[in-house]
């Protein structure tokens, strides 16, 4: 009997809006949540994927930089402030030749007369991306290994070659070519065989060992001349947004990918915070409309609740059956964006798995879900008592 | 059980309105087991407020309200063995039938079997509307449902505030039979309020408000 008279105080569609702007919620949210911590690996951790620390900055060249050239070096100040950064590891300073430089090489069946002017740079073995036994240098051989960026291979290759008709050229054909080069400076020179050993993905410059270009630049080069334009930076982790506000404050400019994937991951979890704010107003606009819908519901049979409690049945066996139905729709609507949001982590997972050396995490939706039910089931229910005992006992 | 009002006053009367009171004001009014009681006033003098605060669905009074000298802040569990209440409103419930209604009381006692309350529908000359709704009855019909459905439990007190107001001669007659059987078989005491003096029950004491 208390059933059927209680049944018919409940509004239907209220109900199903409830449960299904529940569900859509309680899935947004389980799915960003897991989301974010099934690539939090892939994001914060050192993986095969990212696993550079390292990136080279200099100042942003401006108009009024190319007419005063000092402004482009780093002074001492700015350096010491670098080394400062909590973010900062290690850095290291990029050696450049104070010496003159000239390539030659004398015309032979695979390669043609040239004679160039050069420059040259070094920076610490352990941030150079090749690997070869070539790349050593020992006074007592006339020998200088040279490592170029692999972007003027394909500058060459794909631009200058194909214009002027000249034939491509190989990184394996480039490491077999030798030519000279001839340092001079302090009135003296020197001549030097030399071949191009291996091709940098990260320094965008001619390197060649850092031993070889103090010893030179002692010999041959212009006292007091060598300026810092460039600095190689080791960050503690890369990912660090604070990192990018710095360099922007400054006015220097990093050359390095790692950074743009610093922005990416700044602009991925602002976008996956967006979800998961919009995804809490959806549960707390959710949960207002039911508790609102409730209300209504309560105040609008209040005199069907009191008689109830006039003739005998408690507040609490009056609001057992409120208390029932939003328990089960809850419940019913939580367990549904359970399923749904599992579903839908078995379908990114099989993506990032195949794209990604990856291990899967922890699934935590149960464990959210089972908080979200817990959470929700004892709100209502203290609610649900509290406003049914105001409305009969005033 | 026995229910002892002590300078019983509605908060919303003066004084003066009440001076003339057998159970205002009055230092010590005692209700005794299996005693009848008619309470006796004019419309406006406070006879529903009366049964109300004796059965604890109002607080609005000043004095005190002792049952077996103890005085309750919230009357609700005499409501179930206790103290019974035919409300002058009913109270029923217009969506549930005349049966419906009698046993959504009689199943938080489980007092009286269908069989009874089939028994009783049919005394009072509803056995017809047995399965009809509540908001389809008469007045007079629906006070005979309130009625029984108050004799639907076990009770020390039975409270009737202007029971027959919507009677016949003849249905107040089986009525009164009814509740007299009751009130006997379970030696209880019966409080009513009426606005003039009643004749179908033996009050043991009569007090004009």
């Amino acid at each position: 009997m208390l059933l059927k008279l209680q049944k018919r105080t409940l509004v239907i569609s209220q109900i199903i809006g409830y449960a299904l702007t529940l569900l859509i919620g309680v899935t947004i949210i389980l799915v960003t949540t897991q989301f974010f911590f099934d690539i939090k690996p892939l994001l914060f951790k050192q993986t095969n994927v990212f696993k550079s620390k390292s990136a080279i900055i200099s100042k942003n060249i401006s108009i009024f930089k190319t007419i005063d050239k000092e402004k482009i070096y780093f002074t001492n100040e700015e350096i010491i402030d670098l080394k400062n950064q909590p973010f900062i590891k290690n850095i290291s300073n990029f050696n450049s030749a104070t010496f003159k430089i000239n390539a030659y090489s004398k015309k032979t069946d695979s390669v043609p007369a040239f004679y160039t002017d050069l420059f040259f740079e070094s920076i610490p073995d352990k941030y150079i991306d090749v690997e070869t036994d070539e790349w050593k240098w020992n006074n007592s051989l006339d020998f200088i290994p040279i490592i170029i960026p692999e972007n003027y291979l394909n500058l060459y290759n794909f631009g200058f070659a194909e214009s002027q008709g000249l034939p491509v050229l190989s990184k394996n054909t480039i490491t077999q070519i030798e030519f000279n080069i001839q340092i001079s400076g302090n009135h003296k020179s020197k001549d030097y065989k030399s071949k191009i050993v291996g091709f940098s993905n990260k320094v965008n410059s001619i390197l060649v060992p850092e031993e070889f270009l103090s010893w030179a630049n002692k010999e041959y080069g212009r006292i007091n001349e060598n300026k810092i334009s460039r600095i190689l930076i080791e960050f503690n982790n890369p990912t660090d947004k604070t990192i990018l506000k710095y360099f922007n404050e400054n006015n220097y400019s990093i050359n390095k990918d790692k950074l743009e994937f610093s922005k990416l991951v700044f602009f991925f979890k602002a976008a996956l915070i967006f979800v998961f704010i919009i995804a809490i107003i959806i549960i707390v606009l959710s949960v207002s409309f039911v508790l609102l819908s409730l209300n209504l519901i309560l105040q609008k049979n209040k005199e069907l609740l009191l008689n109830l409690y006039n003739i005998g049945y408690s507040y609490k066996r009056i609001s057992k059956f409120y208390q029932v139905i939003i328990s089960s729709i809850t419940l019913i609507s939580i367990i549904t964006g359970l399923i749904i949001s599992n579903l839908i982590r078995q379908y990114y997972l099989t993506k990032i798995v195949d794209l990604f050396d990856f291990t899967v995490t922890h699934n935590m939706t149960y464990m959210f879900g089972l908080l979200l039910i817990i959470l929700l089931v004892l709100v209502y229910n203290m609610l649900l008592i509290r406003n049914i005992k105001k409305i009969v006992i005033p | 059980m026995q229910i002892e009002l002590k300078n019983i006053k509605p908060t919303y009367m003066s004084d003066a309105e009440i001076s003339a009171s057998d159970v205002y004001l009055r230092e010590n009014v005692l209700f005794v087991k299996s005693e009848k009681y008619l309470i006796k006033a004019n419309s406006g003098h406070g006879k529903t407020s009366i049964l109300n605060f004796i059965y604890g669905s109002s607080t609005n009074f000043d004095g005190q309200i002792n049952y077996n000298k103890i005085t309750y802040e919230n009357t609700f569990d005499l409501r179930k063995t206790k103290i019974s209440y035919v409300f002058q409103d009913f109270k029923l419930f217009p969506n549930l039938t005349v049966f419906e209604n009698i046993q959504l009381k009689n199943t938080l006692t489980n007092y009286k079997t269908d069989e009874e309350i089939d028994s009783l529908i049919k005394q009072v000359l509803l056995g017809h509307k047995k399965d009809s709704l509540v908001k389809k009855l008469s007045l007079g019909q629906k006070q005979r449902v309130a009625i029984l459905r108050a004799l639907c439990q076990p009770f020390e007190f039975l409270l009737l505030d202007e029971p027959f107001s919507h009677l016949d001669k003849e249905n107040i007659k089986i009525i009164s039979n009814i509740i007299n059987q009751e009130i006997k078989k379970q030696n209880a005491s019966l409080i009513m309020t009426s606005l003039g003096e009643a004749y179908f029950f033996d009050f043991d004491k009569v007090l004009n408000l």
